[in-house]
């Protein structure tokens, strides 16, 4: 006897369909799993039986054999425990034949149904292919919030029988889950002084500037840094979702939280961790977890070359692709890249309240190890000077709800233009004024610019302008542009 | 050309200093002249970035402590510490081996100019219209070491003529600093000697101004400071909002436009004067 229904994989980010093939035989009782399960699938044999009896239903005393087609395609997580279940019952004629229907879900073994990691994956199968899905009901409305699917919540094995027994016809699908936003994220007024690095975070979220904070140890590079997505505008619910499903396939569940992801890897994770891998299914890398979000490196000099190197793929396509024996993946990867590092290995150089004991040359080697094309990236390189004890006691800084309505409004306008101010390409008419192309000139002519550094600073320029509201770039935006860049060098 | 005026042993105006010369000359004198104590800074023609650099730090950080500067418009460390007295928006005194009206090196004309245009004085004691001979520069560093309080030596060769002033300057009593070099470069020869000699060392623009106070006392006139303006010392980039009383963003434009006219540089977390 045979049956089969249809659960889900990730690849790349977006859900494939996976067959979940059922067949109970006559031969003695066995259980046979088969198409490239990883351990917690194969351990789904064990959790399934003891769900079933658990749930007061009869499992086939016979030989079961369960395959999850496309075959060589490596499944992973505990998402098949549903689907492996209700194939067998069907196979076995407890339940109708459910090939019509998309299943996910984790059971425990006294058949309750837990929420997996692939609830959103269910809900765009559901939408895609207009069958109706099977998922726990902790995240029906996940799977719901997907426009067009077809929901249905369960929280044991038994009330999924019991529902599929009686039909899904008629019934009506869950409700869209309410998206969240973390509020919980730390907040810009915390920070005292640190006035022009706090312009520079406001213009780095307005305009999706890549940024690099280089300052003395001690200056408040890493505090700044987890105050950018407190002022980034939340996510769309589309978008929301686009990262839950890349979470989703590195086994993490994040629901429908439209605030951007923030990832900080620290230098000592691996170039898989950073840009995905893994063997088997290749699952999404920290670069991928910051989709539309923030990745921020800190200490970044402290990064192998080779792992920075693998960055600018993703910093230039927005994807990462992870070749992996006999497939490659491409993983969505489009964030801003925030970074911090000290000026030198020992931390004080420029610092005039402490002398710096590198030598000249460490101090070169030290800045070297960070490759000019990924240093190009940085729209917006920023000196944190060290605040003085009790300079800027008792006087709080903005918070940051006012600063993310400022950068709103700014995105707004880059939106209605068609791309975050960070895409722009050099050669591109940004609406400047002949007094603010004048000043460019001047800047490169003082030697303060350098060609690239002018294109830079003119991308910068362009966000500063919409933060001032404004359609064309004066000649005091640029020269805001030209006070904000802070090269990393010796001076 | 405006008028000129001479000036005598005798007249209220006459520096004092230079009646402890054994024959102090009358003067031609160009420019507005003071009676506060003044700080010779000379050196070498031929001097390095290093000494240039510093030339022009003492002559601002001076002329914003409040001392008046005495030099020779010579090329080299002369014309460094007048553009930093003249920078500092301080009071400059350039004397001169030629007629107060014969600009010598000519490309000092805008130096010589901003001098008369309300920041000091030109003097000489050869007659207008007297060329720029060798022979009459020693005689000058004379004129020079006698009117200064002090005399700072920036850079000097082995032999030269801010070394006779230097020498002159300790005859008469007056404290000679000099800035210590590297020993083998040829430029810092001669104030490394000062220093072997019993020149105080000058290690910086601070130590500079705390060592003449403690010789010399305080000058008489206080730092006149032009509002929101950078002193010598350098403002941490930070701070510019505060100094200026503006909102950062303008705080980085202004900062901006100083660096693009060669105003200000900054080095590390502060921004300095050029």
């Amino acid at each position: 006897m045979y049956a089969a229904t249809t659960s889900v994989a990730l690849v790349g980010g977006e859900a494939r369909p996976v067959e979940v093939q059922a067949h109970v035989g006559r031969q003695t009782e066995a259980f046979k799993l088969s198409g490239l399960p990883d351990t917690a699938v194969r351990e789904a044999k064990d959790r399934v039986r003891a769900a079933v009896l658990s749930s007061g239903i009869r499992f086939p005393n016979r030989t079961v054999t369960v395959n999850l087609a496309p075959a060589d395609l490596p499944k992973g997580g505990t998402d098949y425990d549903l689907p492996i279940a209700l194939g067998i019952l069907a196979a076995s004629r407890e339940i109708p034949d459910l090939r019509r229907a998309v299943v996910v879900g984790e059971l425990a073994l006294d058949g309750a149904v837990r929420a997996g990691t692939n609830a959103l994956g269910a809900g765009v199968l559901s939408a895609l292919h207009r069958v109706p899905c099977l998922v726990a009901s902790a995240v029906a409305g996940e799977a719901a919030s997907i426009p067009g699917a077809m929901a249905f919540g369960v929280s044991s094995l038994a009330e999924a029988v019991e529902l599929l027994r009686v039909g899904l016809e008629g019934r009506a699908s869950a409700r869209p889950g309410e998206p969240m936003s973390r509020e919980d994220a730390p907040d810009l007024a915390d920070i005292k002084g640190q006035t022009m690095a706090r312009r520079a975070l406001e213009v780095a979220a307005a305009g999706g500037h890549h940024l690099l904070l280089h300052g003395p140890p001690g200056s408040g590079k890493t505090m700044l840094a987890r105050r950018l997505i407190g002022i980034l505008p939340r996510l769309e619910v589309s978008e929301a979702i686009e990262t839950a499903m890349l979470w989703a396939a590195a086994g993490r569940r994040r629901g429908l939280d439209t605030t951007p992801p923030f990832r900080s890897p620290h230098h000592t994770a691996s170039k898989a961790a950073l840009v995905g891998g893994g063997s088997g299914n290749p699952v999404p890398g920290e670069v991928s977890l910051a989709h539309r979000g923030v990745l921020f490196l800190d200490e970044l000099a402290e990064f192998p070359r080779g792992h920075l190197d693998t960055l600018r793929q993703p910093l230039e396509e927005g994807v990462v692709s992870v070749a992996r024996r006999g497939m490659s993946v491409d993983f969505p990867a489009t964030f801003q890249l925030l970074a911090a590092t000290n000026p030198c290995p020992c931390g004080f150089h420029g610092d005039g309240r402490r002398p710096c004991d590198c030598r000249p040359a460490l101090r070169w080697r030290y800045r070297s190890r960070i490759s000019g094309p990924l240093l190009d990236r940085f729209d917006l390189i920023v000196r944190v000077g060290r605040v003085e004890a009790g300079e800027y006691a008792g006087r709080p800084g903005e918070p940051s709800a006012e600063v993310a309505i400022r950068v709103e409004e700014a995105r707004a306008a880059q939106i209605v233009r068609g791309q975050v101010n960070r895409r722009l390409a050099p050669g591109t008419d940004l609406l400047e004024s002949a007094t603010a192309k004048g000043m460019v000139a001047a800047g490169v002519g003082a030697a303060l610019l350098t060609a690239r550094g002018a294109d830079r600073v003119r991308r910068v320029a362009r966000t500063i302008a919409d933060l001032a509201g404004v359609d064309q770039v004066e000649e005091e935006h640029m020269a805001e542009a030209i006070g904000l860049r802070g090269e990393w060098r010796d001076d | 050309m405006t008028e000129h005026r001479v000036m005598s042993p005798g007249d209220d105006d006459y520096p004092a200093g230079l009646l402890d010369l054994e024959d102090p000359p009358p003067l031609f004198v160009l420019g507005e002249t003071t009676t506060a104590p003044a700080v010779a800074i000379v050196g070498t023609r031929r001097s390095t970035r290093y000494g240039m650099t510093l030339a022009e730090a003492f002559g601002r950080a001076l002329a914003g402590a409040g001392w008046t500067t005495v030099s020779g418009l010579a090329r080299g460390i002369d014309a460094a510490a007048h553009r930093g007295t003249l920078g500092g928006d301080g009071e400059a005194v350039a004397v001169l081996g030629s007629g107060i009206d014969v600009i010598y090196p000519a490309e000092h004309r805008e130096i010589y100019q901003r001098i008369l245009d309300g920041h000091g004085a030109v003097m000489s004691e050869y007659p207008p219209g007297t060329p720029p001979d060798r022979w009459r520069f020693p005689a000058r560093n004379r004129l020079i070491a006698a009117i200064a309080s002090a005399v700072v030596v920036v850079e000097a060769g082995q032999q030269g003529g801010a070394l006779i002033t230097a020498r002159l300057a300790a005859e008469m009593g007056r404290p000679v600093f000099a800035v210590p070099g590297d020993v083998d470069r040829p430029a810092s020869m001669g104030c490394n000697l000062l220093i072997r000699d019993g020149a105080y060392p000058a290690l910086g623009v601070e130590d500079l101004i705390a060592e003449l106070e403690l010789v010399l006392g305080k000058p008489p006139r206080q730092p006149a400071r032009a509002k929101g303006e950078i002193p010598a010392t350098g403002v941490a980039i930070d701070d510019l909002p505060v100094v200026w009383g503006c909102t950062p963003a303008q705080a980085l434009a202004r900062l901006a436009r100083m660096e693009i006219a060669g105003e200000i540089r900054r080095s590390g977390d502060v921004v300095i004067p050029i």
